[in-house]
């Protein structure tokens, strides 16, 4: 038995969820009823549904407030949101202030809403160029995010987890995969708490970030602490002080491999050589092999400004 | 009787939000609220509570985030989870409605372990202080579900430790045929707590039943015992059981070494007391 797609309905209105709850639940839904909008964003959290369901009969910045927060979050974006609308309004209706991914009228029509229910899902699974394992863009909005930068102020910094390959050969690819959830998570944190900017994962243990070039130095900072904090988690008492384990590297040779780092290359978009994204990369992966000769996690800086 | 240990188990399984102390309500929603408050500011806010540490253990440790349960530390929560999920699980918390003398109490010494576990990690040299810190935290979680979810039979609880001069566990034993140690153990199973965390909790009183973490449970047992001894917050009964041999041996403790233990802890508990009055009185402006 394949498990109750589970629904979550926001709306003051209490009549209008019970009723609705209803219907959906006759449906084979499970469903969650919130009539108090300060408890939403938690209880979304806490226990993530597969789609949500929200009242827009008042237009007020509580509710723009949960849409946007959700829509903001790598890992919360990917959740459908409806927004139910009243009839008289829609004609007129802001959707800029509102990033939705469909909507219902109301008064509801069951069968449609049914229908915009399994459809949504299936667009969310389509449409979105989204890594699988992180929930972050992937490398068609990478692209347009580097273009939109050139000849800005900005620094666009290129991720990369020091000693992955054997991690992943000794440990095994689902721990690999939590080390490349974690370093996704770090980052995007890092980026948003800055004062936002654009993080996507480029695919295996390359990541991007785009801040701006003035806050790039700190948010390496962050991101490199942040990740020697969460790290040493994955690793056993005794790898831990002794800062390696022991592992067979390719060739077969018995080797000490040491514990995970991330280098990080940054290339500032606003120097007269960077003028497509081609450029870019090519400047960090050279920046992230000078990275890479650290023993220790670090960003390097392109200071060539010709 | 068998019966009333079923009940137990499912109403564990069933809790949905456990209600946190309006005092520090009110200042972490100041806290969530305050766009410059820093990583470090809320992550010692949350561990000075264990229902909000906990359920930040939870969600992290959640399937939906993938780090398999692994994430035993608040500021390792913090650092994956954002400030931004963080502060609004916050303001989605519910609160106690009454400050009782057993909640003030509980609250006080879940908080107390949580400090002086951090002393005995520290002085003792102990491998990963900061998850010995939230396992003491969290320790005694089983009697806030007692408290909460199972209203009568805590007060039939506290009427037979007078009544009878029992311990806390006695009773519990007689009454519920479980204890707070395996209500906790339940209840951070089902919330796929990390496996560091959940033998502290479910062995604090039988450290010998500790066979993957004894050290951690060591230190958590000692630290609930000296905090009873302190005569720091209320955690259901009056009684200071002695240190159990097997935590004696595996923390390799000496007179010397405990009483400079206790000395240390002594001086922080002043701390947390402090904190404790001014957070009290927090509640006292709101009402």
């Amino acid at each position: 038995m394949t498990p109750k797609l589970r629904i979550t309905l926001i709306s003051r209105e209490k009549n209008l969820v019970d009723h609705m709850e209803l219907r959906l639940e006759s449906k084979g839904y499970h469903v969650l009823k919130l009539t108090k909008l300060s408890n939403v964003l938690g209880f979304i959290y806490s226990d993530p549904p597969d789609i949500i369901i929200i009242d827009l009969s008042n237009d007020d910045s509580e509710t723009r407030g949960i849409i946007k927060s959700l829509k903001d979050d790598s890992y919360f974006c990917i959740i459908p949101v409806m927004g139910l609308l009243k009839e008289s309004v829609e004609e007129s209706f802001e959707w800029g202030n509102y990033p939705l991914d469909d909507f219902i009228s109301q008064p509801v029509k069951y069968p449609e809403l049914f229908n915009r229910i399994t459809l949504s899902l299936q667009r969310i699974q389509r449409v979105f160029d989204n890594n699988p394992l992180t929930k972050l863009p992937g490398n068609t909005s990478i692209q347009q995010a580097i273009e939109k930068a050139l000849g800005n102020p900005m620094a666009v910094c290129y991720i990369d987890i020091n000693n992955f390959k054997p991690y992943n050969d000794t440990y095994g690819f689902a721990s690999g995969d939590e080390v490349i959830r974690m370093v996704a998570r770090i980052m995007a944190n890092a980026v948003r708490e800055s004062g936002g900017g654009f993080a996507g994962h480029i695919g295996g243990d390359d990541f991007v970030f785009i801040v701006s070039l003035e806050g790039a130095e700190a948010v390496c900072k962050t991101i490199i602490d942040n990740f020697n904090t969460i790290i040493p988690d994955l690793f056993g008492d005794e790898e831990k002080s002794k800062g390696y384990y022991i592992a067979r590297d390719r060739k077969g040779h018995v080797q000490k491999i040491p514990l995970l780092g991330i280098s990080i290359g940054v290339v500032p978009t606003n120097t007269p050589k960077m003028q497509h994204a081609g450029k870019v990369s090519e400047m960090a992966a050279e920046l992230k092999k000078v990275a890479k000769k650290s023993n220790k996690s670090c960003y390097v800086v392109n200071k060539r400004t010709y | 009787m068998e019966d009333k240990r079923r009940e137990v188990r499912h109403i564990v399984r069933n809790v949905k939000s456990l209600p946190t102390i309006p005092g520090i309500m009110a200042k972490l929603n100041s806290i969530a609220e305050d766009e410059k408050a820093t990583v470090n500011e809320i992550a010692r806010l949350i561990s000075s509570d264990q229902i909000l540490s906990a359920k930040v253990l939870k969600l992290v440790n959640s399937p939906f985030y993938g780090f398999s349960r692994r994430v035993s530390t608040i500021s390792n929560a913090l650092i994956l989870l954002g400030v931004n999920v963080v502060k609004s699980l916050i303001l989605s918390s519910s609160i106690f409605e009454l400050m009782e003398k057993n909640v003030v109490g509980l609250w006080e010494h879940s908080m107390g372990a949580g400090v002086a576990a951090n002393v005995i990690a520290r002085r003792l040299n102990l491998p990963e202080p900061e998850e010995i810190s939230t396992a003491a935290l969290i320790h005694d979680i089983g009697k806030v579900i007692i408290k909460i979810e199972l209203k009568e039979e805590f007060g039939n609880l506290i009427s037979l430790i007078k009544e009878k001069d029992m311990s806390m566990r006695e009773a519990e034993r007689e009454l519920l045929d479980t204890d707070h140690a395996e209500i906790g153990d339940w209840l951070a199973k089902s919330w796929l707590l990390p496996e560091k965390l959940i033998e502290p909790i479910a062995f604090h009183h039988d450290v010998e039943k500790s066979l993957t973490q004894p050290t951690k449970t060591s230190a958590v047992h000692l630290a609930d015992i000296l905090v009873k001894a302190s005569g720091f917050g209320f955690s259901g009964d009056d009684f200071v059981p002695k240190i159990h041999p097997a935590a004696w041996a595996k923390l390799g403790l000496t007179e010397e070494l405990l009483e400079g233990i206790v000395g240390e802890v002594e001086e922080k508990l002043v701390e947390v007391k402090n904190f404790s009055i001014e957070v009290q009185s927090t509640d006292d402006t709101q009402a």
